[in-house]
């Protein structure tokens, strides 16, 4: 297997003036390409790992590190925060904390401009974040604290895109909006996944959303990393998510009941659609 | 147990022409663990606020144990009904824990005697630690600041508690301990809650009424299972059932019904359906 493009090594970081280590001591090999589902309690160390992988964590907040995380090729610790943005973009909670202009074009050619690339490159590379997004032409010329919720979060992720950086990550890029919000957000998400060839990385609470979508999950549990599954191997054992305070979505939940019941010992699903099949199956037995 | 609150067809109109609530009419009893659902800008939070006294309706009436809103004074419906904004920091200004709490009843001049048994009493009700009274709001983790919001609220013992989306931000246990919570002071308490939320799974565990909101007008009003098994109204109002319940409307002709609220429920559906057959 090729080599990672993100590695964690015995990762252990306390911030100034804390007593405890918030991450202590974890391993975690990501690959090129994979889409990656971050889970786990709050206050549990996910923003911290998300951030020690852009290089914030440990260069731009006081603390002690231990460990070495190596992203692209580089040693957190050797590159600065601006030489590690080349390759990791970084989408916040609250969209309206990265805004710093006053139309959405040029908060999404912002970042372009700033490293001088040409005029028909920057164009380009503009629309094909605002239609991987679903951001309409008309909204171009609009202030983004205009926008809706979901609609500032995807030209905050349109900024970060037209970066065009290998690994995205995004630190619950979901959970300031509300339900249509949320599900506009999501959809990018499918779309990255489908179509941008990088590798992303989500801190995400709406596991019945990122489930089908993800490669590789991640349950990040008291500063540890108790488990890194693909999906269907991560959600079978429901009880040891439950434990880790993880609520699985429903259907998981219920497929889990019933082997508990002895009324099925198949796979968990992953959807409602294959959940319906498993309760066909079950009920459609002679 | 009487009448808490009677919305008698109100509409609202904010100052900007914005019509926020159209002929919203409805009565809540005295007791009662309601949700109000409905997407952002569908006029769940300024139906809220009429009942809570911060807006008073452009036309139509707002009555709370008797007292129509527009004419008791602030002060008396702060007694009445309070509002838990969703994010404490809009809500939280004084210098220590202490004297956020006490606000509320210094305000309504009340010997410091009793202020100090309310703010006592608030803090044990929401489990805040007695150490915690001289610290600085500001510098409380968010969950402790979120605790500091509600007993500032509980400290002027209301007999209606709203609460703005009360899970938001909040992880899967976090989320549990503050409904577990809100249910504790409708039961052993006494109080009225009224939740706030688009956390679905949530309303279906907690609330036993739901009022589904729609373009300033109230789509359903019934017990949640009832609002949850109108799948199509839902849809039009762009709400999305808890997935066990969307999975039991997908079952219909294998006799499931449309209004399943919990996983136990599906389990011992599916159960009892291979027993029939047995």
């Amino acid at each position: 297997m090729a080599e990672p493009i993100i590695r964690v090594e015995g990762l252990k970081w306390k911030y100034e003036g804390s007593r405890d280590w918030v991450l202590k001591g974890v391993d975690l090999e990501i690959h090129q390409g994979e889409f990656v589902g971050i889970v786990g309690p709050n206050d549990s160390g996910k923003t911290t790992l998300a951030m020690s992988l852009n290089g914030l964590v440990p260069n731009n907040y006081p603390g002690v590190m231990e460990g070495r995380v190596v992203v692209d090729g580089m040693d957190t610790r050797e590159h600065s925060v601006a030489e590690i943005a080349e390759s990791v973009g970084f989408v916040f909670p609250d969209p309206e904390s990265q805004f710093l202009s006053m139309t959405v074009e040029e908060e999404v050619v912002f970042a372009l401009e700033n490293r001088g690339l040409p005029r028909e490159e920057i164009e380009e590379r503009m629309w094909w974040a605002l239609e991987l997004t679903n951001i309409p032409e008309d909204y171009l010329e609009k202030p983004p604290y205009e926008l809706s919720g979901g609609e500032k979060q995807r030209v905050a992720i349109a900024s970060v895109l037209a970066m065009r950086p290998k690994i995205i990550v995004l630190d619950e890029p979901t959970s300031m909006l509300d339900p249509i919000g949320k599900t506009e957000v999501i959809e990018v998400l499918t779309e990255m996944k489908r179509r941008y060839n990088a590798t992303v990385i989500v801190i995400e609470h709406r596991l019945e959303d990122i489930a089908p979508l993800a490669d590789k999950m991640v349950l990040v549990y008291r500063g540890t990393i108790p488990k890194v599954a693909p999906p269907r191997e991560f959600f079978q054992d429901v009880d040891f998510l439950l434990e880790h305070d993880v609520f699985p979505p429903d259907v998981m939940v219920l497929a889990n009941e019933l082997r508990r019941r002895g009324l099925y010992d198949g796979p968990v699903p992953m959807t409602v659609d294959e959940a319906e099949s498993i309760v066909r199956g079950i009920l459609g037995r002679r | 147990m009487g009448e808490a609150v009677r919305v008698d067809h109100i509409s609202y109109v904010y100052p900007d022409g914005t019509v926020g609530l159209k002929e919203a009419a409805l009565t809540i009893q005295e007791g009662e663990f309601l949700a109000f659902i409905g997407q952002n800008g569908s006029g769940k939070t300024t139906l809220s606020k009429n009942i809570s006294g911060l807006l008073k309706p452009t036309t139509g009436d707002v009555w709370v144990f008797g007292r129509n809103t527009r004419e008791a004074p602030m002060s008396e419906l702060a007694t009445l009904v309070g509002y838990i904004f969703q994010n404490p920091d809009h809500q939280l200004f004084n210098q220590t824990v202490y004297d956020e709490i006490a606000y509320g009843p210094r305000n309504l001049k009340l010997p410091e005697e009793e202020v100090e048994e309310r703010v006592t009493e608030a803090m044990r009700i929401v489990g805040l630690d007695e150490s915690y009274r001289e610290e600085h709001p500001f510098f409380l983790s968010k969950g402790l600041r979120q605790r500091v919001a509600i007993a500032s609220i509980l400290a002027m013992r209301p007999k209606v508690i709203i609460v703005d989306e009360p899970t938001t931000g909040q992880d899967f246990k976090q989320s549990i301990d503050i409904m577990d919570f809100l249910t504790m002071l409708n039961r052993e308490h006494g109080h009225t809650i009224i939740i706030i939320t688009h956390d679905m799974p949530i309303v279906a565990k907690y609330a036993e009424r739901t009022v589904a909101m729609a373009d300033g007008r109230i789509l359903l009003d019934g017990p949640t299972r009832e609002v949850f098994a109108q799948a199509e109204a839902l849809a039009q109002a762009n709400i999305k059932p808890p997935q066990i319940t969307r999975l039991a409307q997908r079952l219909g002709d294998l006799g499931i019904p449309p209004n399943v609220l919990s996983i136990e429920e599906m389990a011992d559906l599916i159960e009892s359906a291979l027993k029939g057959r047995e």
